[in-house]
């Protein structure tokens, strides 16, 4: 694992999804107040971009912008069908204003 | 514990053998599957494999050591010759035998034979050495192809040709392609979004033959094609289930909630499965859909290792067609009366099969938002009247939570 820096936190608007590529690994970055989550932008069901769907605040889940389930940012655990598996989580932590991953 | 033979390698069998393994089934795991390729996810072959955008690694999963990893015993290339259900045995074309405590049929579906003539000249796409021969003729410039059969795969394939600079030209008997799955109102709108997008479908044509030079038409029209496809059906496979005496119902086999045949240690899971489902009027359903599938095999794992699961879940599938997404949660009928809420020239919209007053079952394309509200109306137990439903300022997601 390595740590890498993927921006600082003003650079990330309030439940917004983002595409971030960090040491070769595509990520979907949501950040929900002085929190950011990141999970793999790979949808594992089929081929789509998790950070084009929506996030579901309430369920602090990413939705999948084709067939509609929704991962939960912190366990990566889909919520419904089609998608069977859970999408990778990675550990964000934040320090001052500087957001890092683990990847 | 013993010995679990899984007949069948596709999305059921797969994710039944991972399953036992992740649940603590600490026997041994015999899958055996007739294609050389490792496991692999089927939707992306008439999509994504055949125009060549697929990501291999993402397709054919899990990665090919898991199995040796998890203990799992894969015989690729490998059948299920014969099966003796007093003896528990079956005898493997591999020439080994095994003696099985748990047994379960995965077989999926063979695809259709008709006495069409010239019909073996056509390409299929229901294994992926197929969807590579047809991938390895599209990469060598623009084609045209004539698909005979106007179903999810046959569109599908059209859509993703047309979207790579081929042409396509779809060939359906019926009047509508997709009437079946669908019903013929909303089958009409489907057609006519994969039309606004280029692919040409000839719909309630009779195919003659299938030529050198293309396809033959009743009537003798001939409609030219570098490339004929036929996608024009599959049936399940039964054979093994018939010669160990489980009960056959509806077209497949029969089985109770937890996917258990009426042959006690025989299990039935994925496209051959008549299942009970609490989402529909039917006794029992067969449904040939991705998501179904792996949930049978993960059910029937939890089965066999533990006693307990039953298969209870909404069903859903999808389609992709080009940059369309269809995506159908419930259980639609052909008949049932459509109630839309949307836009169907986008399309942004959704249709909601309503039997009896209630909603059955939901199409929808282009609108995620009514699509989520959807799944949670159905796991709320909520049903809002029709007039709700098409109105599109209402939250459904909302009137779920409201219960």
């Amino acid at each position: 694992m390595a740590q890498v820096s993927i921006g600082s936190l003003g650079d990330f608007a309030d439940g917004e999804l983002t595409r971030v590529e960090a040491d070769g690994t595509a990520l979907c970055v949501v950040r929900v107040g002085d929190r950011v989550h990141a999970i793999c932008d790979d949808c594992p069901h089929a081929e789509a971009s998790l950070s084009e769907g929506d996030f579901l605040a309430d369920d602090m889940a990413v939705e999948c912008p084709l067939h509609g389930s929704a991962f939960n940012v912190e366990t990566g655990e889909p919520d419904c069908p089609p998608a069977t598996e859970a999408v990778r989580v990675y550990p964000v932590t934040v320090e001052g204003d500087d957001v890092l991953v683990d990847v | 514990m013993g010995i679990a033979l899984i007949a069948g390698a596709g999305m059921a069998g797969r994710a039944c053998a991972l399953t036992l393994r992740r649940v603590g089934w600490d026997g041994e795991i015999v899958l055996v599957g007739d294609e050389v390729t490792h496991p692999y996810d089927r939707p992306p072959l008439s999509k994504s494999v055949i125009v060549g955008t697929a990501d291999m690694d993402k397709v054919v999963k899990p990665a090919p050591e898991t199995y040796a990893q998890d203990r799992i015993d894969l015989r690729l290339g490998t059948r299920v010759e014969a099966v003796d259900a007093a003896a528990r045995t079956a005898a493997l074309s591999d020439g080994t035998s095994v003696a099985w405590d748990a047994f379960v049929l995965a077989t999926g579906c063979a695809p259709r034979q008709l006495p069409i003539p010239g019909l073996e000249r056509a390409h299929r796409i229901t294994r992926m050495d197929e969807a590579l021969a047809l991938q390895a003729l599209l990469a060598q410039g623009p084609q045209r192809l004539a698909i005979i059969g106007g179903g999810f795969i046959g569109m599908e394939a059209a859509t993703a040709a047309v979207a790579h600079g081929h042409t396509a030209t779809v060939l359906e008997a019926a009047p509508e392609p997709m009437a079946r799955p669908l019903g013929r109102e909303v089958a009409a709108h489907v057609l006519r979004w994969a039309q606004a997008r280029g692919v040409d479908v000839r719909a309630g044509v009779a195919v003659e033959s299938v030529a050198e030079a293309g396809v033959v038409l009743a009537g003798g029209e001939e409609v030219p094609a570098d490339i004929v496809i036929a996608a024009v059906g599959q049936a399940p496979r039964l054979e093994l289930a018939e010669a160990l005496g489980c009960e056959i119902a509806d077209g497949g086999v029969r089985v109770d909630a937890g996917l258990c045949t009426s042959v006690e240690g025989v299990w039935a899971i994925g496209d051959i499965a008549a299942f009970p489902s609490p989402w529909a009027d039917e006794e029992r359903i067969r449904v040939e859909h991705a998501a179904v599938a792996i949930g049978h095999g993960q059910v029937a794992a939890e089965r066999i290792a533990l006693g307990e699961g039953l298969y209870e879940d909404l069903p859903t599938f999808w389609s992709d067609q080009g940059d369309l997404t269809l995506n159908v949660v419930g259980v639609p009928r052909p008949d049932d009366e459509i109630v839309w809420r949307g836009d169907t020239e986008t399309p942004a919209c959704t249709a909601f099969y309503v039997r009896d007053g209630r909603m059955r079952a939901a199409m929808s394309v282009g609108d995620m938002k009514t699509l989520r509200g959807v799944r949670k109306l159905f796991a709320a137990g909520v049903e809002p009247p029709p007039a709700v439903l098409a109105d599109p300022d209402t939250d459904l997601a909302a009137l779920a939570a409201a219960g």
